[in-house]
């Protein structure tokens, strides 16, 4: 126990002093959880500048009137209209002077009282941009109301029951619309903010490269011939692997707890019980661990190992959704949710929801699960780094 | 000068020999481009799952939804909460009793939706709001129909037979140039593979700086130099060694991209030009790192850190459009930004040589500035010993 003890703290303390390991267990994740904080963050939080737009519409026609107001009296958009002649609009719009032309077509109301197809130009500018879809889509909802007025009318005329005013019929069916809106509903508990899941997931992303760091030493140290030398010392051959091992796991608790704890605290989140959060994060590391182990037989070479357990960690954080989140369902959803990352951050979820040790048994589960088949194969695959 | 070339050829070919860059450099940019034009491009409408009390509303819906390609699963109200929280649905819809009860009474209706926080989530929201847009006018229209003398069931026979008479307005979007025109609708991949490109080019210079770092360790530069090389042939072998490297991973991520995903690069000479340039400013950056750092495994620590975190910041994996002004500022401090500026000109625009000078200068700045720091820091540490 203490030979246990002594190498894994001497292998504790080579690591520390190698500057590596804290630049990717610590450094690393906490820049991109601030960076990608700021650029996804942003997703929110979108600012509207004021557009200029170009409209020509037909003098004396109603339904072309109503696409004009409605642009002037938006109140989520600031719109500096120029009310002009068509030449004129499609002319601003290409000099770059207006960022939107919309040119109302002559005879508007006429076209679609009789039922033909009448056609809005919306020619976008160099500067067209996010303003630009916001007004688009509004002309869209115009559109959409005076459709629903003739097809109104239309269908009051071709009824068989009586005459119909269709005039009436078409501004009826626009006033006696509905309102059906949409209300902000209430998320489970479960759901990780934003910047939660950012937290966790590149928590759980450098994890594996943490963990990777100290399995991997075993690989390093038998290129060098240390290996053969301790294998020679008077103690369980068994006992060198134990040691590589507690020195992953001790790295991988301490760097993922010194990560929730800082992006708790940078970014105002809050991961619950912390009986329950330990003890997810015990399961990861013990998954994360076993996987670096499976590597660790597999490859021939240290560096062959690097790179397998680096492309692990990338894909197993990715999928998680540690860089932005993901969203699949049916068999992808299925295959992600073993992930342990996706697990460990699930888990998260729910104990930020107010869960406890109680309700995080299927998250565990799935970690330990992994952990489990992990440490079998790579007690059964072969070797090959021994044989090379 | 050609001893120069024979040092770069050296790296090249160390660059294109070495089995462990197979993944990195010729697997995964394109398993990223995949996966960014799967997440953000939204070839499908997203996922909703719908819950609530079964009736009229909840069929409208998922009819309506449907038809705009979207993805329902009907679930249980918890389970429609939880299938948003753990990503594996856009959007939950809870269609509560009150709002099906007004639905058949004719009156306003609010549904409750949980957005998740996937990429697509937001425009998934958009497309359930639109649904119910069309619904509400639908009533409007037979409750016009009824107040008029008609009953409902003739009311809706009679809007069906006005659909086969009556032809929509409609509005056509255009864009002031032509070619911009054709661009118009940017390609699901072409903007993940943009972004990429930019995103390894620089993040495989920066790795690549540990070849430079094993050099100097190993004693193979100071070998190099005890040989008829003067230093500043040395130098420059390395800058132009760097540059070779970013280059080819350029147009390696170009070609297969063009070739696997269909992007269009437009231009191709001119995208090609901007990711050289932008190369020079990543090789640049591999020297200073190679010659100031002794470690190779802490210079690749750096070297990941340094190259996620410029990426993020200049736009790669999430567009600079969206960022808000004082980040839009910040983001133009890095070349990456430059960089996607001019990319996104030659691809989206159809820009020609004299659209992109301005940006190209400042990458060539950038470039300048980083490759005298790095040949000088360069120079000093052959005569440091390791």
């Amino acid at each position: 126990m203490r030979q246990l003890l002594v190498m894994t703290a001497s292998d504790l303390r080579q690591h520390v002093r190698d500057k590596s390991v804290i630049i990717f267990a610590v450094l690393v994740p906490l820049a991109l959880m601030y960076v990608f904080n700021l650029t996804f963050g942003s997703m929110d939080s979108l600012e509207l500048e004021p557009i200029d737009v170009a409209v020509s519409a037909p003098a004396d026609d109603d339904l072309a009137a109503s696409v004009v107001d409605t642009l002037a009296g938006l109140d989520a958009l600031q719109v500096n209209l120029t009310q002009t002649d068509e030449d004129e609009a499609r002319q601003l719009v290409r000099d770059g002077e207006v960022a939107l032309a919309v040119v109302v077509p002559e005879g508007f109301t006429e076209t679609i009282t009789s039922g033909r197809e009448a056609v809005v130009d919306v020619v976008e500018g160099e500067t067209a941009g996010i303003e630009a879809q916001v007004v688009e889509t509004v002309v869209q909802t115009v559109l959409d109301r005076v459709n629903a007025g003739t097809r109104a009318a239309t269908a009051g005329v071709l009824t068989s029951a009586g005459p119909v005013d269709p005039a009436a019929v078409a501004q009826e069916a626009v006033r006696l619309a509905p309102a059906f809106t949409t209300t902000e509903g209430e998320a489970s508990a479960e759901q990780l903010s934003f910047s939660a899941s950012l937290v966790a997931g590149q928590a759980g992303l450098f994890l594996l490269f943490t963990v990777g760091f100290g399995v991997l030493g075993l690989l390093t140290e038998r290129e060098q011939g240390t290996l053969a030398r301790l294998r020679s010392m008077p103690m369980t051959p068994g006992l060198i692997v134990a040691a590589k091992a507690l020195t992953a796991y001790t790295l991988g608790v301490v760097a993922t707890g010194v990560l929730l704890t800082i992006g708790s605290l940078f970014f105002d989140v809050g991961f619950g019980s912390l009986p329950a959060v330990a003890v997810l994060v015990l399961s990861v590391v013990a998954a994360g661990v076993s996987l670096v182990f499976v590597v660790a037989r597999i490859a021939r070479t240290a560096e062959q190992a690097q790179i397998a357990q680096s492309i692990l960690a990338m894909v197993l954080g990715m999928s998680a959704g540690a860089f932005f989140p993901i969203v699949a369902g049916g068999l992808l959803g299925t295959i992600l949710d073993l992930n342990p990352i996706a697990a460990f951050m699930r888990g998260l979820g729910i104990t930020s929801g107010g869960g406890g040790l109680a309700d995080i048994g299927a998250p565990v589960a799935v970690m330990l699960g992994f952990a489990v088949l992990a440490t079998l194969a790579s007690r059964l695959v072969p070797d090959r780094g021994a044989a090379a | 000068m050609r001893t120069a070339l024979a040092i770069t050829a050296v790296e090249l070919r160390r660059f294109l020999k070495d089995r462990s860059n197979i993944f990195f450099v010729f697997v995964f940019p394109l398993l990223l481009v995949l996966f960014i034009g799967a997440q953000f491009g939204g070839a499908s409408g997203g996922r909703v799952a719908v819950s609530g009390v079964d009736g009229d509303l909840r069929a409208a819906l998922v009819t309506a939804l449907e038809a705009d390609d979207v993805t329902i699963t009907v679930v249980s109200e918890d389970e429609a909460r939880e299938l948003v929280a753990r990503g594996r649905a856009d959007v939950g819809v809870v269609v509560p009793d009150e709002a099906a009860a007004a639905y058949a009474a004719g009156g306003d209706v609010a549904v409750p939706l949980v957005v998740g926080s996937g990429a697509q989530s937001q425009a998934t929201a958009q497309r359930v709001q639109s649904a119910l847009d069309a619904l509400a006018l639908d009533q409007g229209q037979v409750a016009a129909l009824t107040s008029a003398g008609l009953t409902p069931e003739s009311a809706r026979q009679a809007l069906a037979a006005a659909d086969t008479v009556v032809q929509p307005a409609r509005m056509e979007i255009t864009n002031v140039s032509e070619i911009a025109q054709e661009f118009a609708g940017l390609g699901q991949f072409d903007y993940g593979a943009a972004s990429q490109v930019l995103l390894f080019v620089f993040l495989i210079s920066l790795a690549g700086s540990t070849t430079l770092i094993q050099s100097r360790r190993l004693g193979a530069t100071r070998r190099m130099l005890a040989a008829p090389v003067t230093t500043g042939q040395a130098v420059v072998g390395q800058a132009l060694g760097r540059l070779a490297i970013a280059a080819t991973q350029g147009a390696y991520i170009m070609a297969a991209s063009s070739l696997l995903f269909g992007v269009d690069w437009g231009n191709l000479a001119l995208a090609f030009l901007v990711v050289v340039v932008f190369g020079l400013v990543a090789a640049g950056a591999a020297m200073v790192l190679g010659s100031l750092v002794d470690n190779d495994a802490a210079a690749g620590g750096v070297g990941v850190g340094v190259g996620l975190v410029l990426g993020a910041l200049g736009g790669a994996m999430y567009p600079i459009e969206l960022f808000p002004d004082t980040l839009r500022t910040v983001a133009h401090a890095t070349p990456h930004a430059w960089a996607a500026e001019a990319l996104a000109e030659v691809q989206r625009h159809g820009g020609g040589l004299v659209d992109i000078l301005p940006e190209l200068g400042v990458l060539l700045g950038f470039a300048a500035v980083l490759l005298l720091i790095g040949a000088w820091t360069l120079r000093r540490s052959l005569a440091r010993a390791i």
